[in-house]
């Protein structure tokens, strides 16, 4: 009982402060909300809209749990994102295969471009002591304006708007219900879940790596590799999120250009931070957001709120899963009750 | 492209115009950093400024005024940030990035519900219409920008040659140390914390009504984030910072000088971002921020 209410309080608070802010402008907080869950769930169509956005917040969200249980800030999960999708759009476009080894050397490429755009944190964290939180933050905009100018100049493809060329149609992800854009990337991204899940508690690596998240001193005492697992984490993490990018391209976009994400990296923090930096948490979180994005539009329509209102709950849980006397507090540094992550800032 | 006086002129001219939000964002993050408080949300922050002015000054018409909603957007969200990372002993990077969120999305969520109108506002009273040349019209007009340099000689005054100054700083280093001496550890990370919000929010404010003369989704466009990497490239004091935002400012000046020459803008705009990294990684000297920095407090 504790454990739910500790998990779901900084949901609800969110929701209740939330309506205030839809009371404050004249309008039925309940009717916002009603069309909101409507417009996720009121069809088939609209079901399976809400599951294909749900998508890329488990991949990202997953990914930003295993770096944050590896004591991690990564907040670059935008800039990783980018990077794969704009990977997979590429080699959509230019590689030729039949269909199903098209399909996995892109999602191959996604993953690659991921982390290797996450390496580059994960070394200067790993090799200089340089903090993964600016480090992060700052690879988001360079990959954001290397996008812009990619796709602006060299990689254009299209002759109407700065974007790269379709993928080839082996590269395209076919639908799970006809006429909707759910595909196997849905299914995809929770098995991959559920596989993170069980290598983080079973396996030695993942057994290293929340061990540097809790104490990197006890890690090296132990003879754990600390910088070994720092960047695993974090090439691990990226990876994710670069499959969550490359998902979005080979099943919704079939293109790489600069709209592609509107910050769903930055989104997928709070997936993991509500999750309390548990994969399989990600997925029950993953798919509040993706209600919260898929619903957003017809609260929009149909309850003449302001779209923008998710953005103020998202904000909110975050704050309410950083506090106190919300259940059990969190730290991304497991265990370490007052060393958060925060410590080695540019030390 | 031929250079000349004139060109050199405009462009440390421009240079100065873009480099002053980053400079109030930037002494915002100093000030609450030298005192153990690390501000992500700066970006977020200067959002709610930027769009607070623009309500404020939409409603009074006054300039003044108008400054007062962005002090007192700043000043909430400082407050937010203090008592979660002060009191609660939250994560900081955590709240910051909450703070980011909220204003962002905070004041695109104001546009609809007080003008409502999504993307942007109506054009407000700004700092453009005092016209005129006059010493008085010049001094009142780029108010803010003279504003900016006063500040990053009385903050750096203030931290290095006054006595709270010191405290501060010896808040932000050794927090245990100076409680033994004396020094409310807590208050002054909350006066410092809500400071450093308000000079962020004052930065938004600038842009809003200073260069322009209302509030746009995305106005800030990762300002916040730019003075960030300045407080770290600046090395956490208020003239290493000021420099940093006057270089980054000169980027975002040579962009729209070269426009017309062949180099790729997104390129120019990189470069902030690229050398902050070069310079975490210990590439050019050693950076330290302050040693209590980002760590809660616990007496």
């Amino acid at each position: 009982m504790r454990w739910l209410v500790s998990r779901t309080a900084p949901v609800v608070l969110a929701l209740v402060v939330g309506a205030v802010v839809v009371a404050t402008t004249h309008a039925n907080p309940l009717d916002a909300y009603a069309a909101l869950v409507q417009g996720a769930f009121g069809s088939l169509e609209a079901v399976s809209e809400t599951l294909a956005q749900t998508t890329v917040f488990i991949f990202a969200g997953a990914g930003l749990a295993i770096a944050f249980r590896a004591g991690l800030f990564n907040i670059g999960a935008e800039g990783q994102l980018v990077a794969g999708a704009l990977c997979a759009a590429v080699a959509g476009a230019q590689l030729h295969f039949p269909a199903p080894i098209e399909v996995v050397v892109c999602v191959l490429a996604g993953a690659g471009g991921g982390a290797i755009w996450a390496s580059i944190a994960g070394i200067l964290r790993a090799r200089y002591g340089a903090s993964e939180v600016i480090t992060t933050i700052m690879l988001n905009y360079i990959a954001a304006l290397g996008a812009n100018f990619l796709v602006a100049g060299p990689l254009r493809g299209s002759a109407f708007a700065p974007e790269t060329a379709a993928i080839d149609p082996a590269a395209m992800l076919p639908p799970l219900v006809p006429g909707t854009r759910l595909t196997i990337a849905f299914p995809f991204a929770i098995v991959s879940a559920i596989a993170l899940w069980w290598w983080l508690g079973r396996s030695v690596a993942g057994f290293e790596l929340r061990t540097v998240g809790s104490s990197e001193r006890v890690a090296r005492y132990a003879g754990i590799s600390v910088p070994r697992a720092i960047m695993r984490a974090m090439a691990l993490s990226g990876a994710l999120a670069g499959l969550g990018g490359a998902c979005e391209v080979l099943a919704l976009f079939h293109r790489f250009n600069a709209q592609l994400s509107p910050g769903y990296g930055f989104t997928s923090i709070a997936v993991a931070l509500l999750a309390r930096s548990n994969p399989l948490g990600v997925i029950a979180s993953g798919l509040f957001f993706g209600v919260l994005q898929n619903g957003a539009l017809s609260m929009q329509a149909q309850a003449g709120i302001s779209k923008d209102l998710i953005a103020i709950i998202e904000g909110l849980i975050i704050l309410f899963v950083s506090a106190r006397w919300i259940g059990a507090r969190l730290s991304v540094r497991h265990g370490g009750q007052d060393a958060p992550a925060t410590e080695q800032l540019a030390s | 492209m031929k250079i000349d006086a004139s060109l050199v002129v405009t462009i440390a001219a421009i240079a100065v115009v873009k480099s002053t939000p980053l400079v109030y964002a930037g002494l915002g993050g100093v000030l609450s950093e030298n005192a153990g408080v690390v501000n992500i949300g700066l970006e977020g922050i200067m959002a709610a400024g930027a769009f607070s002015a623009v309500v404020a000054s939409f409603y009074t018409h006054e300039l003044l005024l108008a400054l007062l909603g962005a002090v007192v957007a700043g000043a909430a969200f400082g407050l937010v940030l203090a008592y979660f990372a002060i009191a609660q002993r939250a994560d900081q990077i955590i709240v910051g990035m909450a703070l980011n969120v909220l204003g962002i999305g905070g004041a695109a969520f104001g546009l609809s519900a007080v003008f409502g109108q999504p993307g942007a506002s109506p054009e407000v009273t700004s700092f453009s219409i005092v016209s005129g040349h006059d010493p008085v019209s010049i001094l009142e007009r780029y108010a803010l920008i003279w504003i900016a340099l006063l500040l990053v000689f009385t903050l750096q005054i203030f931290l290095y040659r006054t006595k709270i100054g010191v405290h501060v700083r010896a808040v932000g280093e050794a927090p245990h140390a100076a409680m033994a001496a004396g020094i409310d550890v807590m208050r002054i990370r909350y006066v410092a914390t809500i400071a450093g919000g308000v000079l962020a929010a004052l930065g938004g404010a600038y842009l809003s009504i200073g260069e322009v003369d209302l509030y746009s989704d995305g106005m800030v466009a990762g300002r916040g984030f730019i003075a960030l990497a300045a407080v770290i490239f600046g090395r956490w004091t208020p003239f290493g910072v000021a420099a940093a935002c006057l270089f980054f400012g000169l980027f975002s000046s040579l962009q729209i000088a070269l426009q017309r020459a062949d180099v790729p803008a997104q390129l120019l705009e990189m470069l902030p971002y690229i050398l902050t990294i070069i310079a975490l990684a210990g590439l050019v000297g050693r950076t330290r921020a302050p040693a209590a920095d980002g760590v809660p407090f616990q007496p």
